[in-house]
């Protein structure tokens, strides 16, 4: 096993052991959009997306509106929490492996594979509790976008945990993607043509992939999709430079 | 009653020196207020689904704004200072007594930012009656701050307990916020934490009066929660804070 391996499987471990932790990532998922379905009223909305290429209002069910943007609102909040919380981990105890000998990007890899199991396994109980009630048109894409959505907020955590300490990075991690997902990107809200600063969030480009893929019947966002990884990655080499140096100063 | 004092002074003394808490603490509600009123102002009437009205949107943006930085203050507070305050019971200090610091500092920076909401609502809309406009906004930090305070006693890790917090937030603005998007809002919903605040909130606000049920409500809500908190971190201090065998 190498050092990068051990390293993360040591992180995994870390977190499994923590047994409250594991049952709020699948309990606070499962009621969170459960509910969200639940009590959505049943009627239709007019939704704006891109139909044949062209922006156009159709009329969707509210419930699988609302599961639209419920599903990627709790992977990312959790996402980035996690982010949050394995920064400031990191910022403690990080350096002293640097010190042990490990290289940085071995203690890079581990912990940025750490961040992505705890956003797979999000990701995935979201999406399987949101098909109880709703199944997207497109299942693969509208996962592809929730993957990606849920890494940028991730590593936007760590960016934060970076700057910020736990209390002011919390309330951020929280208000951010609730504007932004929730607010901003909610079709449901933005009936027009979104202001150029929407455009800036890191839900932008995901959503639109996901209320395209999961509400119609073509798949007109591919280059979204292909904006939104752009997002991800720039996203990733910030957080990785970030990472490095604080870790270097600890 | 010295002691009490130095604790505060000190709970305060530490949260000032964190000047971006303090300028985030004053910024967030600006944002989520505006963000929350501008956002749901653009959802289309239909025929079962109602305009959320400007005002609204914001109002129950103050809400949430409140309950969440309340609340995960309430969940910091008990947890940061965790380790210190064992030593402290160890030393002599009451837990009580460090109790009654933490709680009163809470209380003392959710009035300071229920002004701070207020204060962007005053701008904004106007309030029927201001005075009464602003105690229930300290009320709504007030319950949320108790409640992460307890989640932190319960849950002494800041990833899960903020977890708990943020998505007990989440759930209770959105089903105690009268969503035009919800509809079979289950009814024990009046016994979510923000139910009864933002009832008196939104009839100060629109019509200058309250309904004193609601208000005994709140205080009774407000009243369960100090007993929980108290007899919870009274637990983790004896069981924890003693001396080693």
């Amino acid at each position: 096993m190498n050092r990068t391996t051990t390293a993360f499987s040591i992180g995994i471990k870390e977190q499994v052991r923590n047994y409250v932790l594991v049952a709020l990532l699948v309990v606070l998922p499962v009621s969170f959009i459960t509910l969200a379905f639940a009590v959505t009223q049943n009627v239709e909305m007019p939704v704006r997306t891109l139909v044949d290429g062209e922006t156009v209002t159709v009329m969707r069910g509210m419930p699988e509106v609302h599961g639209v943007i419920m599903t990627p609102i709790t992977s990312a909040l959790i996402a980035g929490l996690a982010g949050l919380f394995l920064m400031r981990e990191a910022k403690d105890t990080d350096g002293r492996l640097a010190v042990a000998g490990y290289r940085a990007r071995q203690v890079i890899a581990a912990r940025f594979g750490v961040l992505a199991a705890i956003t797979l396994i999000v990701t995935g109980v979201s999406v399987g509790v949101m098909r109880v009630d709703f199944q997207p048109e497109y299942l693969w894409w509208f996962v592809a976008a929730m993957l990606v959505v849920s890494l940028t907020y991730g590593l936007i955590g760590m960016l934060v945990g970076a700057v910020f300490n736990r209390l002011a990075g919390m309330w951020l991690m929280l208000i951010l993607p609730m504007l932004d997902i929730g607010l901003f990107q909610d079709p449901l809200f933005i009936q027009s043509e979104p202001d150029w600063w929407m455009k800036l969030f890191p839900g932008y480009w995901p959503v639109r992939v996901m209320v395209d893929t999961g509400l119609t019947t073509d798949v007109d966002t591919a280059l979204s999709l292909v904006w939104a990884t752009g997002y991800l990655l720039l996203v990733a080499v910030l957080a990785i430079g970030i990472y490095y140096r604080v870790t270097q100063a600890s | 009653m010295n002691r009490v004092r130095t604790g505060i002074r000190s709970n305060v003394s530490t949260f000032l020196r964190t000047p971006l808490d303090v300028v985030l603490a004053l910024l967030l509600p600006v944002v989520v207020i505006e963000g929350w009123g501008q956002a749901m102002a653009g959802l289309p009437t239909m025929p079962t689904v109602e305009a959320i009205p400007i005002d609204l949107g914001r109002l129950l943006g103050a809400i949430f704004g409140i309950a969440i930085i309340a609340g995960l203050m309430g969940l910091t507070q008990m947890i940061s200072a965790r380790t210190a305050d064992r030593r402290l019971v160890q030393t002599g200090y009451p837990p009580r007594t460090l109790l009654a610091t933490r709680l009163a500092t809470l209380g003392g920076v959710t009035v300071v930012v229920a002004a701070v909401n207020y204060g962007v609502l005053w701008l904004t809309i106007s309030p029927e009656a201001p005075v009464l406009t602003f105690v229930f906004l300290v009320l709504a930090g007030l319950v949320y701050a108790f409640l992460g305070a307890l989640v932190g006693a319960l849950l002494p890790r800041l990833f899960e307990g903020s977890l708990v917090v943020v998505f007990l937030a989440m759930m209770d603005a959105f089903l105690s916020g009268d969503s035009p998007l919800a509809a079979d809002i289950p009814e024990f919903v009046e016994y979510f934490p923000l139910y009864h605040p933002k009832e008196l909130l939104q009839e100060a606000m629109f019509q200058g009066t309250y309904t004193t049920g609601n208000l005994g409500f709140v205080a009774g809500y407000l009243l369960v929660l100090l007993v929980l908190v108290t007899v919870v971190f009274g637990m983790t201090m004896r069981t924890s804070g003693g001396w080693s065998a």
